[in-house]
């Protein structure tokens, strides 16, 4: 019995050693492609980062430290300074997060907890086109409806009403141009605002319904679920779609540069005109006729590089602290 | 065939004892279908109740309505009355939160909130009462004592809750559910998902808290059935088959399907 099923399994064991062989040259291709796609990532990431250091490195050398602190920009004379473009980037992205973020979150609350279903997929469907929409014609919308209307409307009230405030009557000063920092910080805002929603409803998602369950079963209300609970629970995928927000906010150029007001220098008032790291590359490549003025471009893009390095550092380094905390 | 109404017998049995919860001619709905039919039941205070049934036959259901945890679900409904201490608690001038404080609920796998130990117990107790930090500490331990689980997260109850065990998880719920005093304690299979020395940790407290409470527990394990419960009611699709006190059904079930399910013959 035993002999006679040996015989039989042989032939049929050498076949499955042969397909055995050629799953594992498979599997070697597999693994070395895979392995090749992610070295292609560190690769790119280098590249980016030499070139943009090599393109940099005639204007760093020539003004040295001053680049970051000097806020001139001054093509005539040749001399140029990053500091009003990194103010205006920092300033308008941080604007429009903590515009954006309470906001999103509340659309996520609102289509998660208590939306009627019927509703659920309209209002979820309009978040996310809003994201389709090209920023070109957030920038258009922005310079020919948006701007105009907060010029005629929203500017003179805030002026108004914050005119006695120390610190909020230089923040909030006229005049009123409609374009200007809190203009781009508001286009932005609504530009993000679909990344942290759609972003935080997933996660919100993702919560157990049985924790739900018992939060509710203790007699939870449910903002206090939401607060407690849920938000708490899905606090890194909230963090992971903030930093997908800020990272669009501190990159975003088209919109951005129709509505700044392109004008390099820092000044207290947030209605005041003032630019970006990107708008301004993207408005005075064409015209940098000079090598110093591309190089000093080029040094622009190295600090935007490095500012969203830093703040995507940031959020990990903040997330991993969290967690270390509480445990989970 | 129609089965014997439990009631009339369950009233011959429990005459001495005070019904907790009443459940009268409850019917429940998932959307079209039907998944509770004419439900009959009554829960002497202080008691360990047990449901018993194969897979689907409506016992996690029945006790979802106790606490109406099912309206979290547009498409559920239920009809009939539930009395809790004689008042209606299926009524729509209910108010949801209250009865929920009043009608605790432990889930089959074990929900920690993401947050600190003491914080899970003391997030409950905050809920509805205004009380002071140290008499909050003396809830915390009294509620972890009563839960057998001090001993062994006293040293780190600023951990995360979500750092502890399976079994651990699971009685943190109860001192959860325990520590905003709730008089009914409603358990779905609470045991299902543990090891069997976390089980017998959780069986022994749910004798010793049916001192003080009313307990409705579900569970698939009919020894567990058998071990916890002063009562069982048997379940088959959706019907309530069979309720008596427990030796009763697992020794001379009045019904041949009672019969059959607990000795294996089906489920």
């Amino acid at each position: 019995m035993s002999a006679v099923s040996e015989a039989a399994t042989s032939p049929a064991m050498r076949t499955r050693e042969a397909t055995v062989r050629r799953f594992a040259f498979t599997d070697m291709v597999f693994r070395a492609a895979t392995r090749a796609s992610a070295i292609l990532v560190l690769v790119l990431l280098g590249g980016v980062a030499i070139s943009l250091i090599a393109g940099s490195w005639e204007a760093l050398s020539k003004f040295g430290i001053s680049f970051l602190t000097t806020e001139s920009w001054n093509p005539v004379t040749e001399n140029f300074g990053a500091l009003a473009p990194i103010y205006g980037t920092i300033v308008t992205s941080a604007i429009a997060i903590i515009i954006a973020v309470p906001i999103g979150i509340g659309i996520a609350v609102f289509l998660t907890e208590l939306c009627p279903r019927p509703l659920r997929r309209p209002i979820g469907i309009a978040v996310e086109l809003l994201a389709g929409i090209p920023s070109i014609i957030y920038g258009i919308w922005g310079l020919f409806v948006f701007a105009p209307f907060l010029q005629t409307t929203i500017q003179p009230f805030i002026i108004w009403l914050f005119k006695g405030i120390p610190g909020l009557n230089s923040l909030f000063a006229g005049p009123p141009y409609g374009i200007g920092l809190l203009t781009s910080s508001l286009i932005l805002a609504i530009m993000v605002l679909p990344f942290i929603t759609s972003i935080t409803k997933d996660v919100f998602d993702t919560v157990p319904a049985v924790l739900k369950e018992s939060a509710y079963g203790i007699g939870c209300t449910t903002w206090e679920v939401t607060r407690r609970v849920t938000i708490p629970y899905t606090r890194v995928g909230i963090m992971g779609g903030v930093m997908l927000g800020l990272g669009r906010a501190l990159g975003e150029t088209m919109a951005v540069t129709f509505v700044i007001g392109n004008a390099h220098r820092i000044s207290a008032s947030l209605f005041a005109p003032g630019t970006t790291i990107s708008a301004t590359i993207a408005n005075e490549f064409t015209e940098a006729d000079g090598a110093i003025y591309t190089s000093s471009l080029v040094a622009l893009g190295l600090i935007l590089f490095i500012i969203t390095f830093i703040i995507l550092a940031l959020a990990r380094y903040m997330l991993l602290r969290i967690d270390s905390r509480t445990g989970a | 065939m129609k089965p014997m109404l439990s009631t009339d017998l369950n009233v011959a049995d429990t005459t001495v004892e005070k019904a907790k919860i009443e459940i009268k001619n409850l019917n429940f709905y998932y959307g079209q279908s039907k998944a509770l039919k004419d439900i009959n039941l009554s829960l002497p205070e202080r008691s360990v109740t047990a449901f018993i049934g194969p897979s689907g036959c409506g016992k996690s259901t029945l006790l979802r309505v106790l606490n109406r945890i099912y309206e979290l679900y547009p498409k559920q409904s239920a009809e009939g009355q539930v009395l809790l201490d004689g008042k209606n608690i299926l009524d729509r001038s209910q108010d949801l939160n209250l009865l929920r404080t009043k009608i605790g609920m432990v889930f089959q796998k074990p929900t920690p909130f993401p947050m600190s130990i003491y914080e899970n117990i003391a997030f409950g107790v905050r809920l509805y009462e205004k009380i002071s930090k140290a008499e909050m500490d003396s809830r915390v331990e009294s509620a972890l004592k009563r839960a057998a689980l001090w001993n062994e997260v006293k040293d780190k109850l600023n951990a995360s809750g979500q750092s502890l065990s399976g079994g651990q998880q699971q009685r943190l719920c109860i001192a959860r559910t325990v520590a905003v005093k709730p008089e009914v304690i409603l358990l779905d299979e609470p045991a299902s998902a543990l090891d069997p020395l976390s089980t017998a940790k959780i069986e022994e407290l749910i004798d010793e808290l049916q001192a003080d409470y009313t307990i409705v527990i579900v569970t698939h394990n009919m020894q567990q059935a058998a071990r916890v419960s002063r009562q069982t009611a048997f379940m088959y699709l959706g019907e309530l088959v069979e309720f008596d006190r427990t030796e009763k059904i697992f020794t001379s079930p009045r019904e041949k399907r009672t019969q059959d399910y607990i000795t294996g013959r089906f489920g």
